[in-house]
C-alpha cells in the first residue's frame, strides 16, 4: 500500500488519492480536498518555475505528526497528504490534502487546518525562479 | 563534533550547506549560532536531531545534528 503521507518528486493523481481514501472505509460520506498549484505570477513578478527544498526526514515526520493530530482533533476517518519537492513549472501541482469524514463540516475544517499547519510546521522551502533572478519565498499567513 | 546543516536562504547566505564544529564540550544553541556566524540572521529556526527546539539555552553535544532554518514556506 502506498504511504498516506508522502514527499516525492513525481506528480500525483488526485483521482488515485481520493479513490485510495474512499477504499479505507464505507463510513466516509464526505471528502474535502486542497490542491496547491504553482502560480505564474507572485508579488508583482512573473514566475517561470518554483524550486522546493526540504529537510529530508524531518519534513516527512512533521507531515505524519500533522496527520495524527488532525485525526485526533477532528471527527474525520482518514487523511492523505502528498507534497512534491522538485522544480515545478507554473500551473503544476505542488501539494494535495485529502480528508474523509462521515460529514462535510469536519472534512472541510480538517483540510483547512492541515494546509495551514503544514505551512507553519513542515521544513520545506520554495524559491521562485523569475526572468529577473530567483528569490526565496517568505511565509504567507 | 557537531554537524550543522543550513537550509534555504541561510544556505545561500553561508554559501554552504553544512559544516562541522570541532570539539567535545557541550555548547548552547546560542553559542553554536554565533560560532557558525549566523547570529545576525533572523528569524532563525533550529532543529536538533530533527526535532525543532525553541530554547536557545538548549545544550548541544558531540554527535548532534543541528539544522539552521529560515521560516518554512512549503505548500
Amino acid at each position: 500500500m502506498v504511504n498516506v503521507v508522502r514527499i516525492q518528486e513525481a506528480d500525483f493523481s488526485i483521482e488515485a488519492e481520493v479513490d485510495a481514501l474512499r477504499a479505507t472505509s464505507k463510513r466516509i460520506g464526505g471528502i474535502a480536498t486542497f490542491l496547491g498549484c504553482a502560480r505564474e505570477f507572485s508579488e508583482g513578478r512573473d514566475v517561470d518555475s518554483i524550486a522546493f527544498e526540504q529537510y529530508a526526514g524531518m519534513a516527512e515526520q512533521a507531515l505524519r505528526a500533522l496527520r495524527r493530530e488532525a485525526l485526533e482533533r477532528f471527527d474525520i476517518i482518514d487523511a492523505r497528504i502528498i507534497h512534491r519537492v522538485t522544480t515545478v513549472q507554473a500551473g503544476d501541482q505542488i501539494v494535495l490534502i485529502v480528508v474523509g469524514a462521515e460529514h462535510r463540516k469536519p472534512a472541510f475544517a480538517a483540510c483547512e487546518w492541515l494546509i495551514d499547519r503544514l505551512k507553519q510546521r513542515v521544513p520545506i522551502w520554495k524559491k521562485e525562479i523569475t526572468p529577473e533572478g530567483s528569490a526565496w519565498v517568505t511565509p504567507h499567513p | 563534533m557537531i554537524n550543522v546543516l543550513f537550509f534555504g536562504a541561510i544556505a545561500d547566505h553561508m554559501q554552504k550547506r553544512e559544516c562541522l564544529l570541532p570539539g567535545h564540550e557541550p555548547m548552547t544553541i546560542e553559542e553554536m549560532v554565533s560560532a557558525v556566524g549566523c547570529a545576525d540572521l533572523q528569524p532563525l529556526l533550529v532543529a536538533v536531531n530533527q526535532v525543532q527546539i525553541h530554547d536557545t539555552d538548549y545544550l548541544l553535544h558531540a554527535g548532534d545534528e543541528v539544522a539552521l532554518m529560515p521560516p518554512f514556506s512549503g505548500g
